[in-house]
Parts: C-alpha cells; structure tokens; sequence
C-alpha cells in the first residue's frame, strides 16, 4: 500500500470545500430523506444524480455517498420515533429503538443510532481502504449454495424475536414467507396467487407491507387505547436531552455491538445482492445470540439499535468493495454511483486499482467524509426529532396515518399500495392484539425471496439434488451456526418462559377461578 | 376475579389456530392451480407450499397446546390471562380501532378522486378529534397544513407525482410559481 498517495488522497478530500460542501448538502437529504417512511436512500441517489453530471468526480461521489450514509441513519429516526422504518435497511432497529422511545428514551435511542451508524461506518470504510481485494475475493466465492445458507442463517434469529411463544413466531415467520411468494415465480414467471389482479403480478411490495403492518397498525391500537382509557392522549415525552451523543457508559455497554455490526454489514454489504435490510437481521441474530442477556433484546435496549445501525451503515463501505475492485455493485446504491463513474469516464473494476489508485484512495476518503458529515447532520438534529414524540398523541396519531399512508403511495405511485398498507395494518393490529409477533413476518419479507431464489437455483444448478450442499463448505459453516443459533435461543426462551411465569405467579396474575360456559 | 374460560388468551389461541387452518387450507387449493414449468428441479408451487406445510405444523402445536391448556389451566399461568376483545358492542376502543380501518378504506377509495390533500385533511380531522382534539382552530389547521406541507415537499423537492383530485389547480398554481 502506498501510503504517501493514501495519506495526500485522504488530505485532498478533507481540505476541499467543494467536496465537504456537497457531502454535508448530501447527508442532510439523505437524513431527512431516509426519514420519510417510503423514500430510500437508492431513491435520494436517483433523485440526485442529474445535479451531480456537472460537477467533477469526487465532489459528486461525495454528494451521492452523504445521501447513502445519510438515508441509512435517518431511516432510524421513524424506526425510534414513529415504529415506521423509514429504509428497509432500519427494519430492524425498530425492535430496541421503539421500545426505549416508548420508555421515554427517545433521544438516547437517536443518539446511540447516530453514534453506531457513523462507527459502522467508519468501520466499513477501514475494511474497504485496506483489505478490498480480499474481502472482494471471498465475496465473490459465494454462490447458491451460500446465499442460501446465509438466509437461513438470518432466519435463526426467528425463534429469539418470537417472544413468548414461538409456536406463534414460526407462523408468523412462515406467513411472511408465503406473502413472499405472490406474484411472478421468479424463475418461471409462473403467475402465483394473483388472482388475476394485475398489480399483484409484481408482488407485494415491501415498503407498504412494512409501514401498514408497524405504522398503520401502532396508530389503530393507539386509538383503541386512548378511547378505552389506556393511554393518555395528551402524553408527553420528559426526556431531557443533555448531550446528543451516548455518554461514556453507554458507550462502554454497546462497543462490542458496534465493532460486530460493523464487519458484518461490511461482509454482507459486499457480497452482490446482500445489503443492508439483510445485515442487520444476521447482525442482530449474532449479537443476540453471543449477549449474556439475550432476554432483554426487543425490550428496548441501546445494544439492539447499536448492533443494527452500525451494521447497516457497516454496508455502505462492503458495498463498495466489489464496486471499486471488480466492477461489480454490491447493491441498488452502487450501482447507480457504478454509472455515475461510467460517465466521467472511469471504468471501476481490478485494473482501477492500477491505472486509477489516486481515485480509489479518493473515494475511500470521500465515503468517510461521509460518514462524518452524517455524524454532524445527526447531532444537529437529535434533539429536534426527538421533539417529535413529545407531540400530543391526538395529533401525532393521525399525522402518522396521512403521513405512512403517501409513503405507501410514493413506492410505486400506485393506489393499489396505500390499500396494501391499509390491509396489513388491520392484520398488524389483529396480530399485535392475539399476541403474533410482527418481527418474524419482516424478516421473513426480507429474507423470503432471497432463500427462494437461491433454493431454486441451487437446485435447478445440481438437478434436484439438495444433498449436493456438502460441497459447498461456506454454506455447510453458515447452517452450522444457523443450528447452534437456534438450539442456543430454544434453551434460553424457555428459560425467560419460565422466569416470567414465576414472576407472574408471584404478582397474582392469573390467580382466578374459572367457570364453565 | 372470577373469568370465563372463554375468555382466557388459551381460548383466543385457539380460535385463532382454527381461523388459521381455514386459512392454510384454502392457501392449500389456491397453491395447486399454480401452473407447473417443465424440466423444472423445483416447480413454482414448491416453496409455497413448503411455508404452508410450514405454516400448518406450528398451528397444530398451537392448537393442541391451547387444548392442553384450556382442559388444564392452573393459576399463575399466563394464558390464564384474560384475553383482547373484539366486541365492538361492550369495548368502544375495538369500534373506534374498527371506524379507522373503515375510514381508512374510504380513504383509500376517494385517494384519486378526491385527491391526498383533502382525503388526508378528512381522515386525520376525523381521527383527532375521535381521540378529543376538539378546539377548531387547532384542529383545522393542522389537518389541512400537514397534508397540503406534505404534499408540497413530495411534489416539489421529491418530485412524486401524488393525485390531487378536486385540488388539481394547486398544482398548476405551484408549477406557475
């Protein structure tokens, strides 16, 4: 490695005003744009492009890469405040992050959000700066077999979100998977449950299915609750928020999350097709399962939003790798920066390395930029979004609704998603009242087509032979995991079964007689 | 506190297991007017019908659980617990849950025609003041503001084309500006 080039590409970056002008115009619309539930990061990339074509290479590669670092963050502001991801890649904050906003923690939940999303970041920038040939080796030994292995790796956090039923967790885990199959068969573009509605035909679309099954349904049960007379509508959050970054202690509990979430969203972000919304599940299912108190996950702790937010901000820099070292996107976001390198001329791939290494080493200061411009954007704001919930709730309420619902609509420009959003609220709030988790069902959209695409593949590739999997030893180590990860959560769910019901019995819950019908 | 064992979350569980074995069953059929792709390792009704069969597995155990629990049910069990209500007759929170789901659907069908600004200025006045927002002043403005702020920011920086119906000439008003 060079590293007069590296240190003078790092200075250049840094100490050019247009570049740090055009990172920081970026991550503010990528904060405010991932916030809006329904408008990704990829989105904010596309949307911007055309303002980039005139500017020189590196200032627009910074624009493009704060919308990205930016979009990733702010998809956690409405995860924590509002239980409405605003990116799938924050689908999975919401499991801690909402839980500590409803217990009055909203502004710590924002801040260890920021902290962990810009060390995430960091983190995937470090990797992407000095090991990139290799991880982009590695990643490009994936095939079938080992997409295939590293969902049902994802998958195995099932049981430890289930909560106190897993029975209840499967079904839902299984219904999320059987949604993922309406519409076209990928491989056969054989029509499957669309019962001739054309705008089936493509499938459900995420983000409509995400915003009605968490943000519809939490505003339907928050009115069943302030009628009934279980929820004030006039509650205000007290929290004060004395410093916008996590104090020392917090930081000290949540490290070993971040530096984890880090170069596992950095590894995911780099295999092509894997990003963020498939990190944090893996990232969250690792953590979870190595904590001393797995029975404290998804009740709103800051190591849950830690492990998320540093994994999927970890995926910016992965996502990178293949871009710079073959040529290859590793998602949506690169894909469309892989053009915008096109177009001034560049050609991303192995001999980047060699006749353009000034630019590579740019790029990689310019994503760290990045990341630091999020980190400044972040703390201006966390203690304006986090005003948020301190909003009456007979007025939040149905600004939510308006709001969640034009997020549906913006996907596709398609009435039919607003309905979806509606359909998955009410099955949302039945599901929330008789105790079925929501949790499994979003893993289970994320990772469904996923698992069945590389199922179909696999099998198609070695004519119908599963047992061929043993060749493949990456894959065979994934599902080991995956075993070890669900024996791990069986044992330790029974254990929380039976503390609870000790407690309960202690409380006097439960303590009735019964009468027969 | 005396309870019905009906009404205990071990009775709603099992309810819930039957409507969902209703449901798989039918998820069953539908699965096999799939059309089947030739020379094909797996066919495209394959994974579907894997998560049925999935599916089905767990609700049986839910089932027979529920069972268990209901012939045996001891104090101190957390199924013994009195379960959620969907009686919007005794429980006014389940008929306000219930009129929002409704006017969600009218919603959803006035969008186009009526456009977002005033379906969403509709429905979130309606909700808030269910939930007691009840001073006009506050209550108009801000179901008028969010809706017409929100979509200002969609059409304008975001540049999402939203329906605006009755609405349209705002838009022509904003283009013009």
């Amino acid at each position: 490695m060079d590293w007069n080039l590296l240190f003078s590409s790092y200075s250049n970056v840094f100490l050019d005003p247009t570049v740090l002008l055009m990172t920081l115009l970026g991550a503010v619309g990528g904060v405010l744009l991932g916030a809006i539930p329904g408008m990704t990061a990829t989105m904010g990339v596309a949307l911007l492009i055309p303002f980039s074509f005139g500017m020189d290479l590196i200032p627009s590669v910074g624009l493009l890469l704060g919308i990205y670092c930016g979009g990733m963050y702010g998809g956690s502001i409405s995860a924590i405040l509002i239980h409405a991801p605003g990116t799938p890649s924050a689908a999975a904050t919401l499991l801690d992050g909402y839980p500590m906003a409803q217990k009055g923690e909203a502004g710590k939940a924002l801040s260890v959000a920021m902290f962990s999303s810009f060390c995430g970041g960091v983190i995937g920038a470090l990797i992407m700066t000095f090991l990139s040939p290799l991880v982009a080796k590695v990643a490009m030994k994936f095939t079938s077999a080992e997409m295939l292995m590293l969902a049902v790796f994802g998958l195995s956090v099932i049981i430890s979100i289930s909560g106190k039923s897993i029975a209840k967790g499967l079904i839902s885990a299984f219904f999320g998977m059987l949604l993922c199959t309406i519409g076209l068969d990928p491989t056969y573009s054989k029509q499957r449950f669309t019962f001739g509605v054309t705008s089936l035909k493509g499938g459900l679309s995420f983000i409509p299915v995400l915003i009605g099954l968490f943000a519809v349904a939490e505003v339907i049960a928050g009115v069943e609750r302030i009628i009934a007379g279980r929820e004030s509508a006039q509650a205000k959050s007290t929290e004060k928020i004395t410093r916008v970054l996590p104090d020392g202690k917090t930081i000290k509990q949540i490290w070993p999350n971040i530096l984890s979430g880090g170069i596992i969203g950095t590894f995911i972000g780099a295999i092509p097709g894997a990003g963020g919304d498939i990190a944090v599940f893996v990232s969250y299912a690792f953590n979870k399962g190595v904590s001393k108190n797995p029975e404290k996950w998804g009740t709103g702790i800051p190591n849950g939003v830690a492990a998320t937010e540093s994994a999927n901000n970890g995926c910016s820099g992965g996502a990178m790798i293949p871009l710079l070292s073959l040529g290859v996107p590793g998602d949506s976001v690169t894909a469309i920066l892989l053009g915008a390198f096109i177009m001034k001329g560049i050609q991303p791939g192995p001999m980047m390395y060699v006749s353009e290494l000034p630019t590579v080493y740019k790029v990689f200061a310019a994503l760290m930029l990045a990341n630091l411009a999020m980190l400044i954007v972040g703390c201006a704001g966390v203690r304006v979004f986090a005003k948020i919930v301190s909003l009456e709730k007979r007025m939040l309420y149905p600004i939510i609704l308006v709001v969640s619902l034009l997020g549906a609509f913006s996907i596709n420009k398609n009435v039919f998603d607003v309905g979806v959003c509606v359909a998955f609220g009410v099955i949302g709030w039945l599901m929330n009242k008789y105790e079925f988790p929501l949790s499994p069902i979003l893993l289970a959209l994320i990772l469904g087509p996923m698992c069945e695409q590389n199922f179909v593949r696999f099998m198609d590739l070695n004519h119908g032979d599963f047992g061929q999997i043993i060749h493949y030893p990456i894959a065979i180590g994934f599902f080991v995991v995956a075993v070890g990860v669900v024996i791990y959560s069986l044992i330790n769910q029974q254990k929380i079964n039976k503390r609870e019901k000790d407690a309960l019995a202690k409380a006097g819950v439960g303590d009735v007689s019964f009468t027969q019908e | 506190m005396e309870l019905k064992k009906t009404q205990t979350k071990a009775f709603s569980n099992l309810i819930a297991s039957i409507v969902l074995l209703a449901f798989e069953l039918w998820a069953w059929i539908q699965s096999g007017k799939i059309k089947t792709a030739k020379n094909a390792a797996v066919q495209p009704s394959t994974f579907p019908r894997i998560m049925i069969i999935g599916m089905t597995i767990f609700t049986v155990v839910l089932l027979i659980q529920s069972i268990i629990k209901l012939s045996s049910m001891k104090a101190g069990d957390p199924l013994a617990a009195k379960a959620e209500s969907l009686n919007f007759i005794k429980d006014k929170g389940v008929l306000s849950a219930l009129i929002v789901i409704l006017l969600c659907c009218v919603y959803v069908y006035f969008f186009k025609s009526l456009g977002y600004v005033v379906v969403s200025a509709l429905l979130s006045g309606i909700v808030m003041w269910m939930i007691g927002l009840r001073k006009p002043a506050p209550l108009l403005l801000v179901s008028t503001l969010v809706p017409l702020g929100v979509w200002l920011v969609f059409y304008k920086f975001l540049s999402v084309n939203i329906p605006m119906g009755v609405l349209q000439f705002l838009r022509d008003l904003v283009d013009k500006i």
